[in-house]
């Protein structure tokens, strides 16, 4: 089989079928000729069973030990019983007659003396110079004394009937053959010409060329099927390579800037001179830039790592009301510079099974920005509770809300709603990447909801039960 | 005190050397894997400082021969790959302690004395800086007599920067250590800043000599000097 996977598909196709073919019509060739043989032996049968009764009565003693036949005697319409080959048998088993056309030869061994059947079935014999015979031999009485008459005729118009008909069927089988062949050969390879010309097409396709698509000539057969397939792996493909590429670009952007800070306050703080207290503030400026590339970049490998799903989790039972206490515990005091209020309330039962620090990060980068966002004498309501077999925590601040253009992208990396804004306050735009990233390892889901009044409501939702951990893996993996 | 730091990036290098020399460390730089296995096995060092991504021979490498022949000497790997199998591998290769670049001086000088602490008993707590006491046990802060009221989350943080007294603690250090938040990525900076300033508030605004300091773009100190 292993030559087979040189040969193209249309060949191999051609190849099967012109095999299954020639088998078919090799067993019915082979079939109808077995039948025309039995059918032309049948009717020679037929006819020496007629033809020795006949010659049974012809015969007459001729003197002791030996019987002649009256053949002369025959009329017009027994002429055809000339060609038969005769042979007369004793109850002794001596020839009484035999045939002199047979020469030597004879119609077998002699037959013996008892046990033999009144009738003999047909038998073929062959003679010395090659001749096939039919021999039927019988029991007969020649005035009273019992002998046997075995009676022959030639097969070989039989055996010309036979090949004539074996040989139209040779020379008509390979010429179809060769016809269905061809045609086959033909069909398939129309039939598999729109994959050479995908083919062709996804030859040219590369990494710089991801908008091309290939050719669907019918969108409803299997080719249609694997072509749309294939479009649409191209078209994920395409998205995560320009989603890479923004990646990238932002990233680097991202990088730039603090970098300028750290180039710019060098260069400047060289050109003049100042005391110690001077250049300590400079370095000290220096490495708070420093600090924030540090961040950016702990940021960026944290994403990295999660995308490539090497972050194992680590997970542990707990109540959510008391994650939710814990990460406010930590950014309470931000809400407080800001005299903002910030309640937190829910079902103290509802129990998850996940990574606590993950979920905590996930959890402050919400609350984080909460804050942030919310003005001053705002609110932060936080509510953790469980609904249809999933836990959720809610982050409800009171500031402007989310202009429903930025909506669908505010957990894009580098994604920010204001620009100015969140980098003054030094956040990259990873925050709430990183937190929808966290609750979808645990699978679950974070959504941002501005329909419910002033503010917008961010809700993490992470599955209860013991499959909880089963999905986290399916989605990280 | 000696210690062997095995770096190959010069500036890095310097940087370390010039730092660990200012808290009376003697220094010998190696800025290759042979040439710091050489040195750790023909003198005596009381701590190594090891990169694990050297020319030549890599740290992991070094760290292993090291330890075939037997040498229990301290080593503080530090790592520029922030990847859970890679700390895996360097402490099974035999390290105390890792550090993930890039790191913060004074944590690399803290986990350093930590190192060289071991197994000896730990020098005992001051819980008197100036006129500042505190007592860990009953968790009370006072200051000039004066009985001072701080939070649970305020005495872990004065805590912390009075067992670094003189010494400075970078914001990193303290979202580990005191917040418990290990990820760099997590933004609790803020956070941290309000805290100090609310401590501050406490023991120093009323108070002529100021206690808590802040070392701009590194972290905090406290100090009785000033």
């Amino acid at each position: 089989m292993k030559g087979l996977d040189r040969i193209s598909i249309r060949g191999r196709l051609t190849l099967l079928y012109v095999g299954l073919l020639s088998l078919v019509l090799i067993l019915y060739a082979g079939g109808a000729s077995a039948f025309l043989l039995r059918n032309l032996r049948e009717q020679l049968d037929h006819r020496l069973n007629a033809d020795v009764e006949t010659l049974e009565g012809l015969f007459a003693w001729d003197g002791p030990g030996r019987v002649r036949p009256m053949t002369e005697n025959l009329d017009e319409d027994a002429r055809d019983l000339r060609p038969h080959l005769l042979e007369v048998w004793s109850a002794t088993s001596s020839v009484l007659y035999r045939s002199p056309q047979l020469g030597k030869d004879d119609l077998g061994p002699a037959p013996t003396p008892n046990g033999v059947p009144a009738h003999v079935g047909a038998r073929s014999i062959r003679l010395s110079d090659g001749t096939r015979v039919r021999i039927v031999g019988r029991r007969h009485s020649i005035e009273g004394i019992p002998v046997r008459i075995r009676v022959g005729l030639s097969e070989e118009p039989l055996w010309r009937e036979f090949w004539q008909m074996a040989s139209t069927l040779a020379i008509g089988l390979p010429v179809a053959l060769l016809l269905i062949g061809g045609t086959g050969y033909v069909v398939a390879r129309r039939a598999l010409r729109p994959l050479d010309a995908m083919a062709t097409r996804a030859e040219k396709i590369t990494a710089e060329k991801l908008a091309e698509r290939l050719p669907i000539a019918n969108p409803n057969d299997e080719l249609g099927h694997l072509g749309r397939v294939f479009n649409e792996t191209l078209g994920r493909l395409e998205r995560s390579f320009e989603q890479l590429r923004r990646f990238t670009a932002d990233a680097s952007h991202e990088l730039r800037t603090p970098l300028t800070a750290i180039r710019s306050v060098g260069e400047v703080s060289l050109q003049r001179t100042g005391d110690a207290d001077y250049y300590r503030d400079i370095v000290g400026s220096m490495l708070e830039e420093a600090n924030r590339l540090t961040k950016l970049v702990d940021s960026l490998l944290t994403m990295s790592r999660a995308d490539a799903g090497r972050i194992p989790l680590q997970p542990t039972e707990f109540c959510v009301l008391d994650l939710a206490m814990e990460a406010a515990s930590i950014i309470e005091v931000l809400a407080e510079e800001k005299d903002q209020t910030m309640t937190i309330d829910g079902d103290a039962q509802v129990v998850i099974r996940g990574d606590r620090l993950i979920l905590r990060q996930a959890l402050i980068n919400l609350l984080d920005n909460a804050v942030k966002y919310s003005p001053k004498g705002g609110r932060v309501e936080v509510r953790a509770g469980a609904k249809n077999g999933e836990a959720f925590v809610d982050v409800q601040d009171s500031g402007p809300g989310i202009p429903a253009k930025h909506r669908p992208h505010v957990f894009d990396r580098f994604y920010r709603v204001d620009k100015s804004r969140s980098r003054r306050e030094g956040g990259a735009g990873l925050g709430l990447s990183i937190s929808q990233w966290a609750v979808e390892a645990h699978g679950g889901s974070i959504e941002l909801d501005c329909d419910h009044g002033p503010g917008c409501r961010f809700r993490m939702r992470i599955p209860i039960g013991p499959d909880a951990n089963q999905k986290s893996r399916e989605k990280t993996s | 005190m000696q210690i062997l730091v095995i770096e190959d990036e010069p500036k890095v290098g310097k940087a370390l050397q010039e730092g660990l020399q200012a808290e009376d460390y003697e220094v010998t730089l190696a800025p290759t894997g042979e040439e710091g296995f050489f040195l750790a096995s023909s003198q005596s060092f009381d701590m190594i400082v090891l990169d694990l991504l050297l020319p030549g021979r890599d740290g992991l490498e070094v760290l292993g021969a090291l330890r075939k022949k037997g040498m229990c000497i301290p080593v503080l790997v530090l790592t520029a790959k922030d990847a859970l199998e890679d700390r895996v591998a360097g402490l099974d290769a035999g390290a105390d302690d890792y550090l993930v670049k890039p790191f913060a001086f004074p944590e690399l000088s803290a986990r350093i004395r930590a190192l060289l602490r071991r197994g000896r008993p730990e020098s005992p707590e001051p819980v008197r800086v100036d006129t500042l006491e505190i007592d860990l046990h009953t968790r009370a802060v006072s200051r000039d007599g004066h009985k001072i009221d701080l939070t649970a989350r305020e005495f872990d943080l004065l805590e912390f920067l009075v067992r670094y007294k003189g010494r400075v603690v970078s914001r990193e250090m303290l979202a580990r250590e005191v917040w418990k938040e290990a990820s760099r990525a997590t933004p609790i900076d803020n956070v941290i800043d309000v805290h100090v300033a609310r401590l501050r508030r406490k023991i120093d605004d009323p108070y002529q000599r100021k206690l808590v300091h802040t070392v701009r773009g590194v972290g905090f100190t406290v100090r009785e000097d000033e």
